[in-house]
């Protein structure tokens, strides 16, 4: 058994997760204020690990328990919070005034970006009936929304919010796509984010005391 | 053989415990390069034995060697002792003058090693999920020796290739979740359904639909770490920002250990898909990242940034040449990889020891490095030669066999386009260095006075040739730098013909460490240019039948 059906109540909760997931990304490109993107990724992340709490339910499954505590102390609790203390409350980040487009017109780029997530997943790719089907391109759009966010964005701390959203895409997708994704490389994907974090806050923070305010905007010196 | 393997892959962690039991620059960079050369004697060891064997698998498809990893660890390993070699001296001169702090220096060493140590370990796994995870992880320790020299733009170079990097493995990832999704009609457990060898000898059973999109975004997702164009633009920056040893690992390891899943990936695809698909896609990035190589290499500048174009020229080449395919495509494929491994390790290092003596990674900064240090001088001239792909060496062959494949797989515009690259590619290098390395030296003063009031221009303070020196900027000077560059380009009248640079490195084992890689390299790349040895031949021809 590789994906639930999409009528089953696992399946619906799975779905209405992640419909819940993407207006989160939405809500993240849509704002200007350091605070609320640490705080919408913090939610996202909630929302992601009760939907591996369902699935791990579902495929009565030890790891993707496993998987989904991890997720909610982690990506839920850990790297918001260190993301808040460390660099949004550390660096006194207020105002993201460091953007290329304006809010709608990256909305309006977002919404066709879902769009297009689902023209590219919908036919052939995956079989009706499974719940699959609704949330993989749910979560193609997740990531999408996540590079979005990393173009149209310029600040670096921005732009590792975007990271974080479009790992959360694929984990969504995994979960969904391929509950049964071997436990030691989910293991591993998960300790690479967290190292992955931990460097960049380094880089973030020794940019900012460089350059007074750690715009990639102003990231100039290396080119062509 | 397990433990072999295991060995080659821990090798390179004893320089990070040495470091990291607070061994200073000379000491844990000797202990890692004899790390290195442990790994390189099992990976030589693993290489020997497997062509008389079936490959090795254990812990469950966890740990997999075949004959074309065997050969990616070969060519790994080999560029990780040159580099470690090479650190040895460029990290004991930066130590000296006082650039880099005790702190830094061990920083470096431990993720030096951890940096090699992972890459060589992702060669080994034949679990695709594994692969990825070790590949990103390589990323991040990378990064810190990219990130290491904390100034500005270091520290802007090092936030680029993390978050694109990142970014593009995570896109990998995707690929990967869906090459997984493919295999659901297969009868495996799901441990199975990401191993290699399973996946490739089931590669019929496979949905197209799915394995389509999952190699395209392995394409695009590796080919960000490979450095194809366009997700090339941290590359650059990263290899000049880096010490030099570290873009020299970045060049010829990391780089290789992307285009390495992306053939794995390469080979599952073309057993399902056919030719078709898999050669538009390799052939469109790869003619875009020479193109792309080509025309930023026309532009004087920064030398490591020249050397790291010439790697995305060079990353496209073996894209192309797999896209063109059969045995010939993919021998050359394999033999471009390991003899550009070689030189861009080289071109690398003695970069490092050019931007040592004069302080500067500029080239019109640069003049004389023939009289003023003949090993590097002619390491940079036969170098570039070398990896321009001249006669006697080892690129010549393996451009060669590409071009020849080309013209028998897919007619004659292809590879004539590919040609008139190479010639441009040529001119634009070679009009570089030769303006490097030959003229006549500045003055030995001019290249200490740089580093301000740092130990090394007092050690040179001794030495001075009386006549005013040069104001010469340093790299990073802001708008007086093309001034002052200009002022140097022209020879200064007074200056004597045969001026002596100090060299950088104190102590005679120091010296040595420097000049053996370079030395050391070329001859490798001399003798592949001569002679492929018959055990290589064979493993290379296993590889591109696994291919």
């Amino acid at each position: 058994m590789q994906s639930l059906a999409a009528t089953s109540a696992a399946g619906v909760l799975l779905d209405l997760s992640g419909v819940l997931i993407l207006l989160l990304a939405f809500a993240c490109l849509g704002s200007k204020l350091f605070n609320r993107y640490v705080a919408y990724y913090g939610a996202q992340s909630v929302v992601l690990a009760f939907a591996a709490g369902v699935a791990a339910q579902a495929f009565h499954s030890v790891e993707l328990w496993i998987l989904a505590v991890a997720t909610l102390a982690i990506k839920g609790i850990g790297i918001p919070v260190a993301a808040r203390r460390l660099l949004v409350q550390r660096l006194d980040l207020k105002r993201d005034a460091a953007l290329s487009t304006g809010l709608s017109t990256s909305l309006i780029a977002g919404g066709a970006l879902t769009a297009f997530a689902y023209l590219v997943t919908r036919p052939q790719l995956l079989p009706h009936g499974v719940v699959a089907a609704a949330v993989v391109p749910l979560s193609t759009a997740v990531i999408l929304l996540g590079g979005l966010a990393m173009v149209v964005r310029r600040h670096t701390v921005a732009q590792l919010i975007g990271w974080l959203i479009v790992e959360n895409g694929v984990f969504l997708g995994a979960i969904t796509l391929v509950a049964t994704f071997p436990f030691i490389v989910e293991a591993g994907v998960f300790l690479d984010l967290v190292a992955g974090v931990l460097i960049m806050l380094v880089f973030v923070s020794g940019l900012t005391r460089q350059l007074a305010s750690a715009s990639a905007a102003e990231l100039r010196e290396l080119q062509g | 053989m397990i433990v072999l393997m295991v060995a080659a892959a821990a090798g390179p962690l004893a320089g990070s415990v040495a470091a990291g039991c607070g061994a200073r620059a000379r000491a844990a960079g000797w202990a890692g390069a004899a790390g290195a050369v442990i790994s390189l004697a099992c990976s030589i060891w693993l290489l020997a034995a497997e062509l008389h064997r079936a490959p090795v698998s254990g812990w469950g498809g966890y740990l997999y060697l075949d004959s074309l990893s065997c050969f990616f660890l070969f060519t790994v390993a080999a560029v990780t002792v040159l580099a470690a070699v090479g650190s040895v001296a460029y990290l004991a001169a930066e130590e000296d003058s006082g650039r880099l702090s005790a702190f830094q220096v061990r920083l470096y060493f431990i993720f030096f090693g951890l940096f090699a140590a992972l890459m060589l370990a992702a060669l080994e796994t034949g679990n695709l999920g594994l692969l990825f995870v070790l590949i990103e992880a390589s990323t991040l320790a990378s990064a810190a020796l990219v990130g290491l020299e904390a100034r500005s733009s270091s520290l802007e170079a090092a936030w680029k290739y993390v978050i694109i990097s990142s970014f593009g493995v995570t896109i990998a990832l995707a690929g990967t979740l869906f090459l997984f999704y493919s295999a659901s009609g297969l009868h495996l457990a799901p441990d199975l359904r990401l191993t290699w060898p399973y996946l490739f000898g089931h590669a019929r059973a496979l949905a197209p639909e799915s394995l389509r999109l999952a190699f395209l975004l392995a394409v695009v997702g590796y080919g960000t770490k490979v450095g194809l164009a366009p997700m090339h633009t941290w590359l650059p920056d990263a290899h000049a920002e880096a010490p030099s040893p570290a873009s020299a690992m970045l060049s010829a390891a990391l780089l290789n250990t992307g285009m390495y899943a992306i053939m794995r990936f390469l080979a599952i695809t073309r057993g399902r898909l056919g030719d078709g698909f898999p050669r538009a896609v390799l052939l469109t990035f790869g003619f875009l990242s020479i193109v792309i190589g080509v025309l930023f290499m026309v532009r004087r500048g920064n030398f490591k940034r020249l050397f790291a174009y010439s790697s995305v020229e060079h990353m496209g080449i073996i894209a192309v040449a797999l896209g063109f395919g059969g045995v010939l495509g993919l021998y050359g494929a394999l033999l471009q990889t390991l003899n550009h491994a070689i030189a861009k390790a080289v071109l690398f290092l003695t970069s490092g020891d050019v931007a040592l003596r004069y302080r500067t990674r500029e080239a019109a900064g640069v003049t004389g490095l023939l009289a003023a240090a003949p090993v590097t001088g002619g390491a940079l001239l036969l170098g570039s030669f070398a990896v321009l792909g001249s006669p006697p060496f080892g690129l010549f062959l393996s451009e060669l066999t590409i071009v020849r494949a080309g013209f028998a797989s897919s007619g004659a515009v292809l590879p004539l386009l590919l040609l008139a690259l190479l010639a441009v590619a040529f001119v634009a290098f070679a009009r570089t260095t030769t303006g490097m390395v030959t003229g006549s030296a500045p003055s030995a003063p001019a290249a200490a006075m740089v580093a301000d009031g740092s130990r090394l221009a007092r050690a040179t303070a001794g030495i001075l040739t009386g006549g005013p020196p040069p104001a010469r900027a340093t790299t990073r000077d802001g708008p007086d730098e093309s001034e002052s560059g200009a002022v140097l380009t022209a020879p200064a009248p007074h200056s004597s013909p045969a001026p002596v640079l100090e060299a950088p490195y104190r102590g005679r084992w120091t010296a040595l460490a420097a000049s053996m890689p370079l030395v050391v390299g070329l001859v490798a790349l001399l003798v592949l240019g001569l002679w492929i040895p018959a055990g290589l031949d064979a493993v290379i021809r296993h590889a591109a039948a696994v291919l």
